[in-house]
């Protein structure tokens, strides 16, 4: 059993955006950022947080064959952009048997699963994935 | 007012890419560095600049540079590394020249230097992810394959090429491979070939990737030529940096950085884009070649796979590109890609074997680039005398 205090602060520092999709909207123009920043492109460095809608479009995904150590596992991997209300997303399209179904343009929800196992610590990571909502 | 020096290449080496299981990184400099050092003779270098991306993943060695310098009887020499990932070698080849430049050193080495076989693929991956925004790309499995395979989905659909159109690059670049002793990849490759390769990250193929090398190229740069005949002379450098993460790009079809880094490069030469005659480009993935070449204004978007398919890139050509081969045939050396470009560059110059029918340039340009579209540096180099 791993001891849970021992997780790392690089993981459960990122939790708002890895569980939540948690972006900024800056406060004086009302741009939005997925990864959250420090300045927004109008120099304001006001924001408050944004969680982006959990259902967009896929703009584009590749199949990725050729995967890092700790994804070896789950191997081909699709990766996928997502447009989520505006905001661009990168990340695993999950629950698709035939990638052939897939095409820009057909609309995914964001579902929370395992990411990975830490491969220092053994721990699990979670993180939002997306799935196509009609059937793939 | 602040007065400048010029800045020549006096001497280059590489060692050609390859499996070098029998050496590691001090050996593969060594044997880059003695190389220069021997052509100069009795050079006073001030300091080495050494580009490398990836010695804490695959060798966990930090302070590369001290270890180097002794390793070759020089360690009162500072040894400066740079790292800018795969682009490691641009930003380093800008840090010495601005240093020969602004008069600090008469002259300085600059060794490229990169081990990717001392690990096994899956591991090489993960180093290769540190070059994506990791926290929100690498993490979730997202590598510069898969970056590249997206742009190359977007160039096919923004242009209307399938991907036999887009095969044309690695075929050519096996072809001018095959005409390099120096290559790694020394066969043609058939459009059957490239078109059974396996998918790496669809549409992206085997044949779409630079293969892997462990490797190590150098340059001296000094603020005078050291022979009188075909010196060759930096008339400008450029860096531009775009560095996002990838979802907030609003096209993958544009290098921003690569842009700007030629521009600068070009303003600092007193050149236009229609002066140069032959390029290097870094070409990890076939489609980040062809989107170079168009960001650099070598070509116009969208044209390259036309373009290559008629030979119009071809020796013999008002402008010629990757006479080498690329990284595609060179093979990928990580952050010492860039000195393989530049020392090739030279030797195309120079008309130095295997380049002496390459017919006289006098403008070559150098593109190098760390992920995709991070940071990127464009070097001008003249023939002179
Ligand atoms: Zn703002």
């Amino acid at each position: 059993m791993v001891d849970q205090r021992l997780s790392v602060p690089r993981y459960w520092r990122r939790m708002p955006q890895y569980y939540r999709l948690e972006g900024v909207q800056c406060i004086k123009c009302g741009r939005v950022y997925f990864p959250p920043r420090a300045v927004c492109e109008c120099g304001s460095r006001e924001f408050k947080p944004y969680p982006l809608p959990s259902t967009g479009k896929l703009i584009n995904f590749t199949v990725l064959y050729s995967v890092p150590a700790e994804f070896e596992k789950m191997k081909p991997l699709i990766m996928g952009m997502v447009d989520l209300g505006g905001v661009k997303v990168i990340g695993q399209i999950v629950d698709c048997m035939d990638p052939e179904k897939l095409s820009p343009g057909i609309d995914v929800e964001v579902v929370f699963r395992m990411v990975k196992m830490d491969s220092t610590y053994g721990l699990i990571n979670y993180g939002y994935k997306f799935r196509p909502i009609n059937n793939c | 007012m602040f007065n400048t020096s010029e800045v020549y290449v006096v001497a280059h080496s590489l060692v050609p890419g390859s499996r070098h299981y029998e050496k590691g990184l001090k050996e593969l400099f060594a044997e880059a560095f003695l190389k220069v050092l021997d052509q100069v003779g009795n050079a006073n270098l001030g300091a080495i600049y050494v580009a490398n991306a990836f010695s804490e993943v695959l060798q966990d060695q930090g302070v590369l540079g001290a270890f180097l310098s002794d390793y070759v009887g020089m360690r009162r020499i500072p040894a400066i590394r740079i790292e800018s990932g795969d682009g490691s070698s641009g930003v380093a080849i800008l840090e010495a020249y601005n240093t020969v430049r602004a008069g600090i050193y008469d002259c300085v080495a600059v060794v490229g230097v990169e081990k990717m076989h001392d690990v096994v693929n899956i591991k090489l991956n993960k180093a290769l992810a540190t070059i994506t925004d990791y926290e929100y790309e690498g993490f979730f499995g997202v590598t510069p394959a898969a970056q590249a395979a997206m742009a190359m989905r977007e160039y096919m659909l923004k242009y209307g090429y399938d991907y036999e159109d887009l095969a044309t690059w690695p075929i050519k670049m096996h072809e001018r491979g095959s005409k390099n002793p120096l290559a790694y990849m020394k066969k043609q490759a058939s459009l059957k070939d490239v078109l059974e390769s396996e998918v790496v990250a669809d549409p992206l193929r085997l044949y779409d990737v630079a293969p892997a090398v462990d490797g190590s190229a150098a340059v001296i740069l000094c603020n005078k030529p050291v022979k009188s005949d075909a010196a060759i002379r930096i008339d400008g450098i450029g860096i531009g940096a775009y560095g996002t993460y990838t979802g907030q790009r609003d096209s993958l079809t544009e290098l921003l950085s690569v842009r700007d880094a030629t521009n600068m490069a070009l303003r600092t030469a007193h050149v236009s884009i229609g002066d140069i005659r032959i390029a290097e480009v870094h070409d990890t993935y076939s489609i980040l070649g062809m989107l170079s070449l168009e960001s650099m204004g070598l070509v116009r978007p969208g044209e390259t796979p036309r373009l290559l398919s008629t030979g119009a890139l071809d020796a013999g050509n008002k402008l010629v590109v990757n006479a080498s081969g690329g990284l595609k045939s060179m093979g990928f050396p990580g952050g010492a890609s860039g000195m393989y470009e530049l020392a090739l560059m030279v030797m195309e110059l120079m008309n130095i074997k295997p380049f002496e029918s390459l017919g006289k340039a006098e403008l070559g340009v150098v593109q190098d680039m760390a992920g995709f579209d991070l940071v990127s540096t464009s070097v001008v180099l003249r023939r002179v005398s």
